[in-house]
């Protein structure tokens, strides 16, 4: 009989917790419900400003990289005193635009109203309907740069506003060491004379795609999630698939040649011992302490290709902030985001950290014209530069596919089949 | 197992249907036999109480009563109604520039209608056996009443609370805890395994469904594109093998140890033992991330490697290709690599287990052992070993589905460092060095790919379970609770 | 005879000298690269070409975005503290129930927690999270406590193998004198239980600081003043941040280190007799 009762008591206070929990929720979502309500009446009746301010407190949280903490922080007071009607609480928290996408698509519900994310990511995003589309389409669309607006629009649909434009890779070399970097012979052979390395990240779909979209090839993202490559044919321009692994092969094969960890770039360029590298703007800084003098930056070279110089190509990328569609205060996320990427915001950008605006008119700023690298990654991306379109089942597999070609295919694989498995990898949807 | 087992597993398996139907019966006597106090308590619960004076637990089961029933009125029954298809309209938002706020359809997400589904059906359930134990017992007070025994007070049940039954009392919260983090989770996580919940379909913005037994069947396929079973099949051999090679040598290496130390010879046994428990302090994701750098392409033991000449004398040999040693980049040498990491990590434990054992290894046999002249090798495997097997076995046991479960060490090495050129295992996501778990973590984590995640949790699970019942039916031969009293 | 003996001697001290260095050369290359001068890691020397204590000053007072060590020490510590003391109780509770008492479902009950074990964890990950969610419970500490503690009672297995050695005759002397179950635990049992309850206070109080699967999912606002120091620590060995907080990183650890190092140390002879007790006579 006593045992009943406690077990009563056991269940009672587990129906109370759960009860309770969900009783929370409820509440917590009643009272939204009325502080939304609050609000509409509210703007009901100033809804002629916009944007229009209330009572309320808007809550923000916004996310930014490691690197860019105090320059947000800073922009963000620039934002509240441009908006002094508004009572703002606004925090910001740490994710590398890098990673943004995994700690988001755990729960949207609790990601940051306002985030900095990559490009590469915007379609995971969207399909997670995750982005709020822009509103002011035509001033966005008109003040960046058009490769940057066009790897913000999925399927016609502007989804972020651009906040860079350097997040591609190009070439650095040391001009007291390699003579002609237009052509990979070339700065193998410099290199080698010089006792010196070319290094590039060979495992990353992100690198290694160049090759392929410098000789025509393309991968196109289907609606199912799933990446078409054709990289195992004949591209427009005539180029076979296999020619451009053996061509990879050759440059993997030369002694000159260290394949870099995707990531470690940094590390390799400070041990000193390189003379070229394939990277982008983020390592600026550590390129220009390496290679003193002779700090240089151009375009990529061309690779020999079954007889032929072949221009790379690159994948590239730009750096944006999204306004998250679960957000409770939506809009003025909207304008938040605005502010942080508008003229002003990225010139301030630009001179604290050296990242390259994709606003056109903050682009044309002489200092930002003379900057080595910058002038380098937007005459990458102007002319060789692809906006890459890629599902989750593409990195995993380019990336093994780069790691055999650093290893100098140690299998012995037949080239056709290395691209056919390839294929078949990248084309699979999410099962 | 001998055929008195097997009958008394047979008898376990009718003793427990018995069970139920004595339950059933009891509760059908109860109502046919009750007066109308107790069928009253068929909907008042605290009915049977009150007629008996006992008013506090009438009260209070009526109260937990009305809490159930308002609990899934109001919040359960909605959800366990959306069960059977998981929910059927989709998120839709419209900015509303006035408002300055995303208006938002009443939406279902699946994932919460699965877990609040699946907790309020249990709940429900539990409520049910609750409300026949509690017509049962008011029928049992009912005849304690009419022959006129002693009826506890609430007094008397509480105080019981701390004696006979003190048991219920010590086990509700802990009970409660383990329900709610990691029965319900659990249960949950099993059905993800049944559902298509991937990236395509994703909550809150998209709904998943039932998809019944689809996705086991594609962890068995292989074919030019669903290279899941072929990857399947590499990782759980390696994680088998991994999880024999870890358990043994840090197990074996940890007695060697403990026997080193506590040998007579020995002197300073305490200051050694602490220089190895000294290694252990250091929380183990520091030392697991330092020893990744440590044994990195480009890191300090390589650049050893290449001063003492051992890079080159591999390169002669033809051991390895590369102008350094690839630790933890090559998928031979990294698995050797982690072993031995991991013996690094693990022997300073069973060291300090070991050590306790062997202290308490009974003097005599030792002695009985050198009398007959046995050598001291002789009395390691004849006696030592024995005995250690004997104290150690079950530890040993959940050592091993320990390992197959360890995460840290192969996540923590391996993360960002390993890539595959296995063509076929990336195309599934996995690598050579992945156990199940960082396998499932990964699909998870970058993928998203969480009903295949679940289906391999499933048969890690499997894997476990078969290992444990096989060891202790074989291994250990029964319980051993009662043998030191 | 006696050389014989000699030798041996040499022989288990060499093989014990060269185990040791082997065992210590990580922990040495952690403490002496938490001196350097240099905030990256060093690649090609053991020692640091130059020494100093910047890295401790830095991280213990110049908290910056990246590096909050002791907001997180702090956090970490609360969290511990809680964790230890529910999970403490928790196992202690569930032990002597299942070793000291007899009841119907005893059995299934040890059945069911073998077989819940098995399972791995990080599986019910994400659906703890949206139950935490639902009471509102995520970037919260004591949704972390709740995390760390409330399935504690699932491992009970080793106190109970420890309770198992407690003579029953000592609790059968209780009742006889009219001790109530619930005074029998406390007075008799508990009493007794110091080597295992020492190692259950150990083990719990771990479990906080080396997590970062759990805390990284639960603790998701991206707040780094929330965060526990695995968290921290493991997120300044981003490939961005290595080669500006590795020194760093190594100091974070050796501060870490030396509290569980010291706990660990003076608890060893409780925790041998907690894990081997169980099985052991005497």
């Amino acid at each position: 009989m006593k045992k009943k009762v406690l077990s009563l008591l056991l269940c009672a206070s587990m129906a109370a917790t759960v009860f309770a929990g969900c009783g929370d929720k409820k509440d917590g979502a009643d009272n939204n419900a009325d502080a939304n309500n609050a609000a509409d009446n509210n703007q009901g009746e100033n809804n002629a400003q916009a944007p229009a301010t209330s009572d309320e407190t808007v809550t923000l949280k916004v996310w930014a990289a490691e690197e860019d903490q105090n320059l947000t922080n800073e922009l963000i007071e620039g934002f509240k005193a441009a908006n002094s009607g508004q009572k703002f609480d606004i925090t910001v928290g740490v994710e590398s635009e890098s990673t943004a996408k995994d700690t988001i698509l755990i729960d949207p519900e609790a990601a940051a109203d306002v985030f900095a994310f990559a490009s590469d990511q915007i379609t995971d995003l969207v399909k997670a309907n995750v982005l709020q589309p822009v509103q002011d389409v035509d001033t966005i669309s008109a003040e960046n740069v058009a490769g940057s607006v066009a790897a913000a629009t999925v399927d016609g649909t502007l989804y972020a506003y651009p906040m860079s434009a350097d997040n591609g890779y190009f070439l650095f070399y040391d001009s007291t060491v390699v003579k002609d970097p237009t052509n990979w012979d070339a700065i193998l052979s410099d290199c080698a004379a010089a006792g010196k390395k070319a290094g590039m990240v060979m495992a990353s779909g992100w690198y290694n795609a160049g090759f392929f979209y410098g000789a025509g090839f393309t991968t196109t993202l289907n609606a199912d999630g799933s990446t078409t490559l054709d990289w195992n044919g004949t591209s427009a321009t005539g180029i076979k698939g296999t020619d451009v692994v053996q061509g990879m092969l050759d440059i993997a094969g030369n002694s000159a040649f260290l394949p870099i960890t995707d990531g470690d770039t940094a590390n390799q360029i400070a041990t000193g011992s390189l003379g070229a590298i394939i990277s982008g703007t983020w390592d600026a800084d550590g390129v220009q302490g390496a290679f003193g003098e002779g700090y240089a930056a151009t375009v990529l070279p061309s690779f020999t290709c079954a007889g032929q110089q072949v221009q790379m190509g690159s994948a590239a990328g730009y750096k944006m902030l999204g306004v998250n569609a679960n957000s409770a205060q939506v809009g003025w996320a909207m304008e938040l985001a605005k502010y942080l990427t508008n003229e002003s915001s990225q010139a301030t950008r630009f001179e604290q950290r050296q990242i390259g605006p994709s606003n056109i008119k903050a682009g044309e700023a002489p200092a930002v014209q003379e900057n080595i690298a910058l002038v380098a990654v937007t005459q990458q991306n102007g002319s060789n530069g692809v906006v890459q379109m890629a599902g989750g089942s593409y990195w995993d597999p380019t990336k093994s596919f780069g790691e055999i070609i650093a290893q100098g295919n140690p299998d012995g694989t037949d080239l056709q089949e290395l691209l056919d498995n390839l294929v078949a990898a990248t084309a699979q949807a999410p099962q | 197992m001998s055929e008195e087992g097997k009958s008394k597993k047979e008898n376990r398996v009718a003793e427990f249907f018995a069970g139920i139907a004595g339950f059933f019966k009891g509760f059908g006597e109860a109502c046919a036999g009750g007066d109308a106090a107790v069928k009253v308590s068929l909907v008042v619960a605290g009915a049977g109480y009150f007629a008996r004076k006992q008013i506090v637990k009438g009260i209070l089961v009526t109260l937990l009563e009305i809490a159930v029933i308002l609990y899934q009125v109001l919040i359960g029954f909605p959800y366990i109604g959306q069960l059977g298809n998981l929910g059927e309209v989709q998120r839709a938002q419209v900015y509303n520039p006035e408002t300055m706020k995303n208006e938002v359809n009443d939406y279902d997400n699946s994932l919460l209608i699965l877990l609040f589904g699946v907790i309020s059906l249990s709940l429900l359930a539990v409520a049910i056996i609750l409300w026949m134990a509690n017509v049962k017992n008011t029928y049992r007070i009912q005849k304690l009443a009419q022959e006129g025994k002693h009826i506890n007070t609430f007094r008397e049940d509480l105080s019981s609370m701390l004696n006979d039954k003190f048991h219920f009392t010590l086990l509700a919260l802990p009970v409660l805890g383990i329900i709610i983090f990691n029965v319900m989770p659990l249960i949950v996580m099993v059905c993800i395994a049944f559902t298509n919940y991937d990236q395509n379909h994703m909550p809150p913005a998209m709904l998943f469904t039932w998809t019944g037994l689809k996705n086991f069947r594609s962890l068995f396929e292989t074919s030019l594109t669903m290279t899941f079973g072929y990857t399947f099949r590499k990782i759980l051999v390696w994680t088998l093998l991994w999880a024999l090679l870890a358990t043994a040598t840090t197990y074996f290496g940890g007695i060697i140890l403990a026997l080193l130390i506590n040998n007579k010879a020995t002197k300073l046994k305490k200051m050694w033992r602490t220089l190895f428990v000294a290694a252990i302090s250091v929380p183990q994701f520091v030392t697991l991330l330092l020893m990744r750098n440590f044994f990195a392409n480009a890191g300090i033991m390589n650049t050893v490697c290449e001063k003492i000449g051992l890079t080159g004398l591999l390169q002669n040999l033809g051991w390895i290709n590369t102008n350094y040693i690839p630790f933890l980049t090559d998928p031979t040498w990294a698995k050797i690599t982690i072993i031995v990491i991991n013996i690094w990590v693990g022997i300073p434990y069973l060291m300090l287990i070991a050590t306790g054992v062997l202290m308490n290894i009974p003097e005599e046999l030792k002695e009985s052992a050198r009398i007959d002249g046995a050598n001291a090798f002789q009395i390691f495997r004849k006696i030592t070993m024995p005995y250690m097997f004997f104290i150690t076995g079950p530890y040993l046991v959940t050592q091993f589905t320990a390992n197959i479960n360890n995460f840290n060490v192969i996540y923590l090495l391996t993360q960002d460092i390993y890539t595959t050129t296995n063509q076929k295992m990336s195309a599934s996501f996995g690598k050579e060095i992945d156990l199940l778990v960082t396998w499932l973590y990964r699909l998870t984590s970058e993928q998203y790919n969480y009903k295949m995640a679940s289906v391999i949790g499933i048969c890690v699970f499997i894997v476990c379970a078969l290992f444990t019942l096989l060891a202790f039916n074989f291994l250990i031969k029964g319980d051993k609770e009662e043998t030191f009293r | 005879m006696r050389a014989k003996k000699t030798i041996t001697s040499i022989l288990i001290h060499a093989v014990l000298a060269i185990m040791a260095v082997v065992w210590l050369v990580p922990i040495v290359w952690l403490i002496v690269t938490s001196f350097s001068g240099f905030d990256g890691m060093n690649t090609s020397r053991f020692f640091p070409e130059t020494w100093s204590m910047r890295n401790y000053t830095r991280i213990l007072f110049q908290s910056d975005t990246v590096s909050q060590f002791p907001v997180w020490f702090k956090n970490t510590f609360i969290i511990a503290i809680f964790t230890c003391l529910i999970s403490t109780s928790f196992v202690l509770m569930v032990s002597y129930a299942m070793s000291c008492m007899r009841f119907k479902g005893r059995k299934a009950l040890m059945n069911a927690a073998v077989m819940l074990q098995l399972f791995p964890g990080f599986l019910s990950m994400i659906a703890i999270y949206f139950i935490l969610k639902a009471v509102n419970l995520t970037n919260s500490h004591f949704g972390m406590i709740l995390v760390y503690s409330g399935g504690a009672g699932l491992g009970y297995l080793v106190a109970k193998g420890f309770f198992d050695t407690i003579p029953t005759s000592l609790r059968e002397a209780a009742y006889l004198e009219g001790a109530s179950e619930a005074r029998t635990f406390f007075t008799i049992v508990l009493p007794l239980s110091r080597p295992i309850i020492v190692y259950t206070v150990i083990s719990s109080f771990l479990v906080p600081w080396t997590d970062f699967v759990f805390a990284k999912i639960i603790l998701n606002s991206g707040i780094s003043t929330d965060w526990t120091v695995a968290i921290g620590l493991y997120n300044m060995l981003q490939r961005q941040l290595l080669p500006n907080y590795f020194s760093r990183f190594c100091a974070g650890g050796v501060l870490v280190g030396i509290p569980i190092g010291i706990l660990f140390i003076i608890m060893q002879k409780f925790y041998v007799e907690g894990i081997t007790g169980g099985s052991v006579k005497g």
